[in-house]
């Protein structure tokens, strides 16, 4: 064997297999965040923006919506609005935020997507600065406003993700929303880096907020359950939050992810209440016993073992926490082990997601990054305000390396990333990557698998489940290999992925067994379904097997 | 009666060294376990002690950290509760106070505490918990505010305080844990240098006083060698003397006996010629005794020196035994008398050797001289020294006779098989 053809093995052996190629432009994503940043360095400023794969037209292509912020109040400027990217199933998308009706002005942060009717359309719950926003789907290519006739109108806050979730198992989906901190522009207070000029504020300097549960009583309002059901906590500054089912006893639980206090985990006592058991779970804090800044979230079974383990971003020096579930009931962080707490160190995460890039069954972790402040660099060296992403491959045993730097200069590029959504919008079978950076442009990258790995795909839809089939969970099982997906709104930053499940299943061509449990309690399985195919799957019937994706 | 004083049977038994250079190892050995456990212990000693002082003053002033970092989130729960900005009812607040007062619970548990301090902390903990379950369970919320602002707000202000002393305490305590370590460490390290000095002094003492047992012994030894080396000399010198006496009673008194014999024989066999037999015997016998004379001291050797002596004895051997001689007589030099006699005899065991042990037919004798050295050389290439074989008799009375001369004599292989017999020594 030649040193040439050597160097070409080991290249191969080290090559990821698969690239992701920006593909922003050529989409037709012109779309550009607006912070209404002008000087006084608001702390919702640097926070958003969040962003969503929906598919809003229920035609199966993902579709693309971005959040913007707005101008304050005495230093209007321009009209910015949030953005809706209607997918033209070629490749590009057509802005059709006017026609949606979401050409309105807010200060937008995150956004959470479900079919909370149950009627076969995705409806939006976007969160900001001030009053969210309830936007239900009027079948026909537009959204209408219902928040103050759904009852959650009224409330002023600082809210970040949100989620939505069946958390008394009735078939209606419920709405977790988090909340940040106590901020106005009147009560900003000001805080510096460098001792002279002012810079954005860390979450210490103000009092937390609870966040919120809201009921859907299925006639399309919501009742807030925040206190009655153990929610309440007003110590809290919530920006990331993501369902599991933590004990295994089908009742979805929460964790959520706090800047600067201890992060929470809600477990459901199957009786409209929940548990705060985060220090007992031992997620509340660092190995260290410090509360991080968390900030993304996301719940995937990424160790083999069929466990989901639990990823939340950090601010720098903080390093990404990667809970895995360890003996009993409780989680051990093992970022350090599993090789993500060194390459995380000199990174502030936002946006994470776990999906399986490579389609070789194995769980990797997307993580998205930028600081909070472009001075940073005077007062630390090593870290910058643009930061490159980490793409963390899985070996397949919960080890994981960084191969951002394989997958492209584009996608490699430092960036002030904040929200991140995954979602086959090509349908090819493989999971593309949408980030949104911080006062600047989106970035739409398409995964190009090329290492000959199939996928399955799954689309659910409920009957006396949630319509959406939130909750559901999906296990594929092969031999001694199961891998494990829960439907879920909310998790990673601000953002929403398609809720559409993708499996990465190597070089097989079918699976042996594939069993589905509904939130209602129903269980199916399916044996020996071929690969390289989405499944549209309706609650106690047969799948129905595309051609293709 | 002759008499070797020096060689009298000491009545002391001679001891062996092997008992007291054990007890030295085992004094050395023993004093290095010494030492090292002696540290040991110390160093064990103090971290006892820290484990006791420092690590139970620290896991305990974490756990009052934790208390008091518990009391302070009660403080940021009771300002929300009480400024009435959140839509919720006061029993919103439950699951939070119960949070808090898990934890709680649990560093009370954790933290290690005297018994009265402990007691005291959880007294107005308890009492500060039933005022809050009770607020808690006012149906009158306004009320309920005002339980949570002018009562239990104030007794979670007192427990912080109680708290903040006990950290102080702890902290005056850690000071005080501190320097007393600070005071054991100086002591051990005093201590340890004590047992280093008492460990050299032991090592020292047993040190020299192997050093004096040998030197003793090597003093015996010298005087052993000494007392070998004046015996050897004078057994050989007895042994010379008694040969010598021999030699010249074979010569002059059996030599003159029989050569009148011969001259009575002589007349005798003038009248009976049967007699000539007879006194051709006796002419034998008497060449055989003047032979035998001139072999156990040739007079030679005294009359002319060493040379001739070799000169006429290597003839006499090759004639006596069939063994040819190489022999290249050196220029004439001369040789002490007193020391010829010993380079004769070696030279005599060597040609012995040669004839009974060598197997061979001919050998070599080498003859040479410098100003105040000779060498001798006897090379056969024979079968050569049995490998292993301790020396013989013969060999010892060479190296004796060597050793008494101020010589030096050495046996050596020869290349081509064989043995080397070389003596070299003063003229």
């Amino acid at each position: 064997m030649t040193r040439r053809s050597l160097l070409l093995a080991a290249a191969q052996t080290n090559s990821p297999g698969f690239s992701f190629t920006d593909v922003t432009a050529s989409a037709g994503l012109n779309f550009r965040h607006h912070s209404g940043a002008f000087g006084s360095k608001y702390l919702p400023e640097t926070m958003g923006p969040g962003c969503a794969f929906v598919d809003y037209d229920a035609d199966g292509w993902p579709d693309i919506l971005l959040l913007n912020g707005s101008d304050w109040p005495g230093h209007k400027k321009q009209r910015s609005t949030l953005a809706l990217y209607r997918n033209n199933r070629n490749g590009t998308f057509t802005d059709v935020t006017r026609a949606a009706g979401l050409d309105f002005e807010m200060y937008a942060l995150g956004v959470a997507v479900a079919d909370y009717d149950n009627d076969g359309y995705p409806d939006l719950y976007i969160t900001g600065l001030g009053q969210n926003r309830l936007l239900r789907n009027n079948r026909r290519g537009g959204f209408v406003d219902v928040t103050a006739k759904s009852g959650l109108g009224g409330r002023q806050a600082f809210s970040t993700s949100a989620l939505w979730f069946d958390y008394n198992r009735d078939g209606l989906l419920d709405l977790f929303v988090c909340n940040y901190v106590r901020w106005t522009p009147a009560t900003d207070v000001h805080c510096s880096l460098d001792g002279k000029s002012k810079s954005y504020c860390t979450p210490e300097a103000y009092r937390g907020s609870t966040c919120w549960l809201f009921r859907n009583k299925g006639d399309g309002t919501f009742e807030d359950v925040t206190a009655s059901s153990g929610i309440f906590d007003s110590t809290s500054k919530s920006l990331g939050v993501a369902m599991l089912d933590y004990d295994e006893d089908g009742w979805p639980d929460l964790v959520v992810a706090n800047d600067t206090s201890p992060n929470r985990l809600y477990r459901n006592q199957r009786n409209g209440k929940f548990e705060e058991i985060g220090l007992r779970a031992g997620i509340a804090f660092s190995e260290d016993g410090k509360a991080r800044a968390g900030m993304g979230i996301d719940v995937g079974a990424f160790d083999g073992t069929g466990r989901p383990g639990i990823a939340i971003t950090n601010f720098d020096n903080e390093m990404t926490a990667l809970y895995r579930r360890a003996t009993g009931a409780r989680y051990e962080d093992s970022a350090a082990a599993a090789g993500v707490a060194a390459v995380t160190r000199n990174t502030l995460g936002f946006g994470c997601k776990f999906l399986d890039a490579n389609l070789d069954g194995a769980l990797d972790l997307l993580v998205v990054n930028g600081h909070i402040d472009d001075t940073v660099r005077n007062i630390r060296r090593e870290a910058s305000y643009a930061q490159p992403p980490h793409l963390f491959l899985n070996d397949g045993r919960g080890k994981f390396r960084d191969v951002a730097g394989q997958l492209g200069r584009s996608f490699a590029a430092p960036r002030v990333g904040r929200g991140l959504a995954i979602g086959d919008f090509d349908r090819d079978g493989d999971l593309d990557v949408l980030i949104t950076t911080n006062s600047g442009a989106p970035v739409l990258f398409r995964n190009e698998v090329r290492n000959g790995n199939r996928s399955i795909r799954f689309r659910l839809q409920g009957k006396k489940s949630n319509r959406d089939a939130i909750g559901a969970v999906v296990k594929l099982i092969d031999g001694n290999e199961t891998q494990w997906r829960m439907v879920h709104s909310g998790s990673s930053y601000l953002s929403q992925s398609e809720l559409a499940l993708t499996f990465g299943v190597g070089k097989r061509d079918r699976i042996a067994r594939t069993v589905i449990q509904w939130p209602s309690g129903h269980v199916e399985e399916h044996r020996n379904l071929l690969t390289g195919r989405l499944y549209e799957c309706p609650e106690e019937s047969p799948p129905k097997a595309l051609d293709g994706f | 009666m002759f008499r070797y004083p020096e060689y009298e049977v000491h009545a002391r038994k001679f001891r062996s060294p092997t008992p007291g250079l054990l007890l030295g190892l085992a004094v050395t050995l023993l004093a290095v376990v010494l030492y090292a456990a002696f540290t040991i212990q110390q160093i064990h000693r103090v971290q006892q002690l820290q484990t006791d002082l420092v690590d139970r003053n620290r896991r305990d002033s974490l756990q009052l950290l934790r208390i008091q970092d518990n009391l302070h989130s009660l403080g940021l729960v009771t300002r929300d509760l009480l400024d009435q900005s959140e839509p919720y009812p006061l029993t919103a607040w439950a699951p939070q106070f119960k949070r808090i007062r898990e934890d709680l619970d649990d560093a009370l548990r954790l933290a290690i505490r005297e018994p009265s301090q402990s007691e005291y902390l959880n007294s107005s903990l308890r009492q500060f918990w039933t005022a809050v379950d009770q607020a808690f369970q006012e149906p009158n919320e306004a009320r309920a505010r005002q339980q949570f602002r002018d009562s239990i707000e104030a007794r979670r202000a007192t427990l912080a305080n109680m708290v903040a002393r006990l950290l102080v305490r702890n902290n005056e305590n850690e000071q005080q844990a501190g320097t007393q370590i600070t005071a054991i460490y100086a002591n051990v390290e005093r201590n340890v240098y004590i047992f280093l000095v008492a460990m050299l002094v032991l090592l020292l003492a047993s040190g020299l006083w192997v050093i004096e047992a040998n030197r003793r012994l090597f003093a015996r030894i010298t005087d052993l060698s000494a007392q070998r080396s004046e015996l050897a000399r004078r057994l050989i010198t007895t042994q010379e003397d008694t040969l010598r006496h021999v030699s010249r009673e074979l010569h002059d008194e059996f030599g003159q006996i029989l050569t009148a014999i011969g001259v009575m024989l002589q007349r005798a066999a003038r009248q009976d010629p049967n007699v000539l037999e007879v006194q051709q015997i006796a002419q034998n016998a008497l060449q055989s005794v003047r032979t035998l004379s001139q072999t156990l001291q040739p007079v030679l050797l005294q009359e002319q020196g060493l040379l001739p002596t070799i000169a006429w004895y290597l003839p006499t051997v090759q004639h006596q035994t069939g063994l040819k001689i190489h022999y290249q007589p050196p220029a004439p030099f001369e040789v002490n008398p007193a020391t010829s006699i010993h380079i004769f005899r070696i030279l005599q065991e060597a040609l012995n050797n040669v004839v009974r042990h060598a197997g061979v037919e001919e050998a070599f004798v080498r003859l040479s001289a410098t100003a105040d050295r000779l060498t001798l050389e006897v090379e056969d290439r024979g079968r050569g020294l049995a490998p292993g074989k301790g020396p013989g008799m013969g060999l010892t009375g060479m190296r004796e006779r060597a050793q008494l001369i101020d010589g030096r004599i050495d046996f050596q292989p020869c290349p081509q098989g064989g043995t080397l017999v070389k003596l070299q020594a003063p003229r």
